[in-house]
């Protein structure tokens, strides 16, 4: 069975590769970034070879943590490659678990980050052989178990992620939990970083390793410490940490694999009866004309309402644009000591990354999108639909960010000019984030999936969205926010221009962006649904 | 190749010289065909064989390569703001906008039609009821079963009473008694003057609701007209075997019989 599954992962990768020119462009990229970290892995061993025990013992463990938290978060973070092996698919076959796990394990350690991760802690820990050779082949031991339990983690994390996403209400909870979490952690990092990071590696640092240290996440990593202090027992007994660890993730995927195999994905009797909130909805809402009110675009605007409140692709976009800024004011300004009127710059980011973040809009739709196209030419109403039920949330929240933040420094005198220009900036992105939507679509995760998702096949459509956005943003953000770093740096009265520069500006590129984004859509009606399903 | 006729007299969909091809396969190869007004008109062929690329470039959902489509005279790929209110669409495979009820997502088509709620309130509850699907009505359709799916989507083509529906498998996945809904109600359409263009799999389905038939094989059109005049005095099966082509090796499973 092992040599089945591992064949098949093998036989899928060569077609897939000779079906898509474009992974084998990524595959060759990934090998040649992977061979430029051989010097430095080379190098870092010659380094570890001749340093003290506590140094190289806190290089590693720290080393092997941030590893961890990466095998972790990446695969997480960035499905959507290699599904060959997802269990779900041999579930027809009528395999147990017990048959097919070896396979499974086997077949994922052959990928090039794990053969890599393999290479790069077998060269390290050979650099414990300066203590002797029992010592050094303890290490090599401690290197393989050590990647295994990388490989464990990343399927174990990844299959969990996959059934939080999986159930609506469980994703709700995910989401909460996961908000929670980083307010947590951004506080721990300001309470950690007010300080400055010097005074953090001066007084922390060593106790942070430490700890981490002792933790299985690296044990099998720091067995060869003891033995070479000449306590062989607490070695083996930190090597064996690294192996129930290791052990502990392999059942917890053992058992994800055997739920995934009699547990196939189906839909839910929802009985929760809900009255019909589209047909009139639209009257009253604010930036939409009359007629858009009453028309299509006021029903496009109530279904984008239900998916910023409800679908988790919007919800982790909203996330994302929320916490960047707040981790600069949170993380970044107190750890590398700025000076506190940086903080001004918070609203702008926050309104350029929502405004950049709508950059492939269209393309969340990609699974009905065909419904808008067949009722007729709707660009227009489709996307000032849309557009206002992000200009609802997202205007008022970027004002009243400016607001806080100008009371925050105490500079109240910028209020309108910090006001104005985070409008533009809002107004400018949006604009641009419209026109690149229909422009240069790329595939995303359907409704139901991973939101964090990248679809197959998306890489390079996504990177040439992404850069064609960016681009265009940074020839437009000047014009709205130099006025206003002006105002703060050179002459307060600069806050004039920036006030009704940044509106006007704003107003303009957002009707402009949505004129040429709703002719556009209609011209492109024929190629979109090819362009993002 | 011939121009459509005037819209008095033309036909409800007229195709011609439609092609799209991909990379070296030809998955629409120049097909020419005229689906007369008031006709039930059933689109077979094997699978790959071009059936869902035709449907996408004549409902406006994939651009063609070449060649045009007139939907009651009015060049659809020209003038799709006047050619597209007098289609319905229902997609195979394609899904909806899940997170709004049934009820919402009629309303929501019809509102993208141009409807105003007092057209659209009547005729969503008429829908849902001969569809159904009065107890689902509140309910999101992404706790819909495949079969509900299809219908409240077939709801959503007909909200805007088309003069030319194109169903793509509309009986997929569908219970026998929502079928024999959905078949009074396009029946009831075509004998007020609609046209239904139906793709399937499934010949006695085609032969028994059908008025004609066109056989797509390979990107073309192998046969089209009454369904009297393609079958040829046959099965309709028979047929379609007949001319898609069946040289395939017949090969005894006998390993697959219990001892």
């Amino acid at each position: 069975m092992v040599a089945a599954v591992v064949g098949l992962r093998l036989r899928s990768t060569r077609h897939l590769l000779a079906r898509e020119w474009w992974r084998m462009l990524v595959l060759v990229a990934g090998f040649i970034w992977l061979l430029t970290l051989v010097p430095g892995v080379l190098w870092a061993r010659s380094s570890l070879y001749g340093a003290q025990i506590d140094t190289r013992t806190a290089a590693l463990a720290s080393l092997g943590a941030a590893c961890a938290i990466g095998w972790a978060l990446v695969p997480v973070l960035v499905a959507g490659g290699d599904d060959t092996l997802d269990p779900r698919r041999f579930a027809a076959f009528g395999v147990n678990v017990k048959r097919i796990m070896p396979g499974l394990v086997v077949a994922s350690l052959i990928s090039l980050p794990a053969i890599f991760f393999a290479f790069m802690w077998l060269t390290l820990c050979s650099s414990w052989f300066a203590e002797g050779p029992a010592i050094g082949a303890l290490a090599l031991l401690g290197a393989v178990v050590q990647t295994v339990s990388y490989v464990a983690l990343a399927k174990v994390c990844s299959s969990w992620a996959a059934r939080v996403f999986a159930n609506r209400r469980a994703r709700a909870f995910g989401f909460a939990a996961s908000i929670l979490g980083l307010i947590g952690f951004a506080f721990l990092a300001w309470s950690a970083l007010h300080r400055g990071l010097e005074a953090l590696f001066e007084t922390d640092f060593d106790t942070l390793i430490n700890s981490v240290a002792r933790t299985p996440l690296v044990s099998a990593l720091t067995a060869p410490e003891a033995a070479a202090n000449g306590d062989w027992a607490l070695a083996w007994l930190r090597l064996g940490l690294g192996v129930t660890w290791t052990v502990l993730l392999l059942v917890a995927w053992r058992g994800t694999i055997a739920e995934a195999l009699v547990t196939p994905v189906y839909r839910s009797a929802g009985l929760r009866s809900r009255p019909d909130a589209v047909v009139t909805a639209g009257r009253g809402v604010p930036f939409l004309s009359a007629k858009d009110r009453v028309g299509p675009a006021g029903a496009v605007f109530a279904r984008i309402g239900r998916a910023w409140r409800g679908d988790p692709r919007y919800i982790s976009g909203l996330t994302a644009v929320i916490l960047l800024p707040a981790l600069f004011v949170a993380v970044v300004i107190p750890a590398f000591d700025l000076d506190p009127r940086w903080a001004l710059a918070a609203p702008f980011v926050l309104a350029t990354s929502i405004g950049w973040g709508r950059h492939n809009d269209v393309a969340y739709d990609s699974s009905a999108l065909w419904m808008d196209i067949v009722a007729g030419t709707r660009g227009g109403a489709v996307m000032r639909g849309r557009f206002a039920g992000v200009v609802v949330w997202a205007l008022p929240l970027v004002v009243v960010a400016a607001l806080v933040v100008t009371g925050w420094t105490g500079h109240w005198e910028l209020a309108p000019a910090m006001v104005g220009t985070a409008v533009g900036a809002l107004g400018a992105s949006l604009g641009v984030g419209a026109i690149t939507s229909v422009l240069l679509p790329y595939r995303t995760p359907a409704p139901g999936e991973n939101p964090f998702g990248a679809e197959v096949g998306s890489v390079g459509a996504g990177l040439v969205g992404q850069l064609a956005s960016s681009a265009a943003t940074l020839v437009l953000l000047p014009l709205v926010i130099v006025p206003c770093i002006l105002a703060v740096i050179v002459d307060v009265r600069w806050g004039i221009v920036a006030t009704i520069g940044g509106i006007g500006i704003g107003v303009a590129a957002y009707v402009y962006g949505l004129v040429v984004a709703g002719r556009l859509y209609d011209a492109r009606a024929g190629k979109l649904l090819a362009a993002v399903r | 190749m011939t121009e459509p006729a005037a819209n008095d007299v033309a036909p409800a969909m007229a195709l011609r010289g439609l092609t799209k091809i991909y990379g070296t396969l030809r998955a629409a190869d120049a097909i020419d065909l005229d689906i007369p007004v008031g006709s039930f008109y059933g689109v077979v062929g094997p699978n790959g064989a071009g059936k869902t690329t035709t449907l996408s470039m004549a409902t406006g959902l994939l651009r063609p390569d070449a060649g045009t489509v007139h939907i009651c005279g009015i060049d659809l790929w020209a003038k799709p703001d006047a050619a597209k209110p007098l289609l319905g669409v229902l997609p195979d495979g394609l899904r909806t906008f899940d997170r709004l009820t049934g009820g919402e997502l009629i309303s929501y088509a019809g509102r993208l039609r141009g409807l105003t709620p007092d057209v659209i309130v009547p005729r969503r509850d008429d829908l849902v009821a001969a569809l159904d699907l009065d107890s689902a009505q509140g309910t999101l359709v992404m706790d819909y079963s495949a079969g509900m799916a299809k219908k409240i989507a077939l709801a959503c083509a007909l909200v805007h009473a088309p003069r030319v529906l194109v169903l793509d498998e509309p009986f997929e996945a569908v219970d026998p008694v929502s079928a024999t809904a959905i078949r009074r109600i396009l029946i009831d359409f075509v004998a007020g003057g609609g046209t239904v263009v139906m793709s399937s799999h499934v010949m006695a389905l085609v032969e028994r609701l059908c008025t004609h038939v066109a056989v797509v094989g390979a990107g073309r059109i192998l046969a089209a007209g009454e369904i009297d005049d393609v079958r040829a005095g046959s099965e309709l099966e028979q047929r379609f075997v007949e001319l898609v082509g069946n040289d395939r090796e017949h090969r005894d499973l006998t390993w697959l019989r219990p001892l």
